[in-house]
């Protein structure tokens, strides 16, 4: 099974995941992916939601916290930047409250826990969470390629989703039978009309928001989540481990795609003794990769004479991946 | 002419029944349910502002969403939470 055949047989698989260690080659097979998919003629957009993403540096244009920006047609970068995101946001619950109360100045008391709020530890990833679900929903392109953060991350990410979806699915229902209290009180006072409750209100919007996006990331029909990794011990066994939990998520695993494997031919030539190791060492494992995960495995990327970036490059990388016809 | 302001009389009359009804009844229901209703709000901005009082509460970003609504109930919800209790809280 080839990679370009997995797109082919999944038109409606449109949100693609690659994850793995860091360093592996994640965004550069995200922006790979990317500009194959444009060159179609699809609209594509690589989104990184690591705090050090390197889309700006694969793309040589610094695109951070711009919002998506157009890299050639069809294709669009963005690179979320949470601390910006974090302090818009916080402007705008201030503004709220001065516009709700019509108030001058937001109250000490309450712009205090504002700031304080701002520095809890998990307010970061939920900023980017929370932006993510605002990309997905926008549902503007036709493929969304998210460029995930390293692998313990990851997992945080998806599971942070079932937390909150737990937390707002409690806090709802004592919401709503607040309500019901409401409407005994009202029925018995004979008032008519029952005050919405903005509060339930924007609770089940909360809840649809991570519902969607959560949705999204376990979807079998919509979601491909491919597993980079490269031919050597550690890499391996931590993909294993990685597997195990990301079908605990219920995240489908769509194939695995090795990296930086040294090109075999290169044996034929007069190579050093340390390099002819390297070739050895590498042979073995991905005779393992083979053995363990047989024809899940898509593709083999060799290693390349330079690093990926810029378009030129990011073109061969595509061609290496998908096969020359783009 | 008449007719109307006996309508009216009668109207006044039912309307006064009702009242009496609802007070008999009524009313210590509706205060109840109210009463419920705003402990349990205090209930809600505790689990969701908890950290107002130094509760660490899970996903802060959602929780300042909702902030907003509660600004008005924020100091006699601190006022009840952080007050002393005695015997007589369990007759009001």
């Amino acid at each position: 099974m080839s990679l370009a055949r997995i797109f082919q047989e999944n038109p409606e698989r449109r949100y693609i995941m690659f994850g793995g260690k860091g360093g592996l080659g994640k965004t550069t097979f995200s922006a790979a992916t990317g500009y194959w998919l444009a060159q179609q003629g699809y609209k594509v957009l690589v989104f990184s939601v690591d705090p050090q993403a390197s889309l700006s540096d694969i793309f040589q244009q610094d695109i951070f916290g711009k919002g998506p920006v157009e890299i050639m047609p069809n294709l669009f970068a963005q690179e979320v930047d949470a601390d910006r995101r974090i302090r818009e946001y916080q402007e705008e619950i201030r503004q709220k409250i001065l516009d709700m109360y019509g108030l001058e100045k937001v109250p000490d008391e309450i712009e205090d826990y504002i700031q304080a709020a701002a520095a809890e530890p998990a307010m970061e990833e939920s900023a980017i969470f929370d932006q993510v679900v605002d990309i997905v929903l926008s549902g503007e392109y036709d493929y969304y390629i998210y460029d995930l953060v390293p692998l313990g991350h990851a997992l945080y990410y998806l599971s942070m989703a079932s937390v909150y979806d737990q937390w707002i699915e409690k806090i709802t229902k004592l919401r709503e039978e607040m309500q019901e209290y409401a409407q005994v009180a009202a029925l018995l006072q004979r008032e008519d009309e029952l005050e919405e409750d903005k509060i339930l209100a924007e609770l089940q919007d909360i809840r649809y928001r991570i519902s969607t996006s959560s949705s999204i990331l376990t979807d079998r029909e919509k979601t491909a989540f491919f597993f980079v990794l490269v031919p050597e011990e550690m890499v391996l066994v931590d993909t294993l481990k990685a597997a195990e939990l990301f079908a605990k998520y219920q995240v489908p695993i769509s194939g695995y795609i090795v990296n930086r494997v040294l090109p075999p031919e290169l044996e034929e030539q007069d190579i050093p003794e340390y390099l002819r190791h390297r070739i050895e060492m590498q042979k073995k494992y991905l005779a393992e990769i083979d053995r363990l995960f047989g024809d899940q495995v898509l593709a083999r990327i060799p290693e390349f004479e330079r690093d990926v970036t810029g378009l030129d490059m990011i073109r061969r990388m595509a061609e290496a991946m998908f096969g020359g016809a783009a | 002419m008449a007719e109307r302001a006996s309508k009216g009389k009668l109207r006044s009359l039912l309307d006064s029944v009702k009242s009496v009804l609802y007070g008999m009844a009524g009313h210590d229901m509706a205060r109840f349910a109210l009463k419920t209703r705003g402990s349990m709000e205090h209930l809600f901005i505790l689990i969701t502002m908890g950290d107002l009082l130094g509760i660490p509460i899970l996903p802060p970003y959602y929780s300042l969403r909702l902030l907003p609504y509660v600004v008005p109930q924020i100091s006699t919800w601190k006022r009840r939470m952080l007050r002393e209790r005695d015997l007589t809280d369990a007759l009001a």
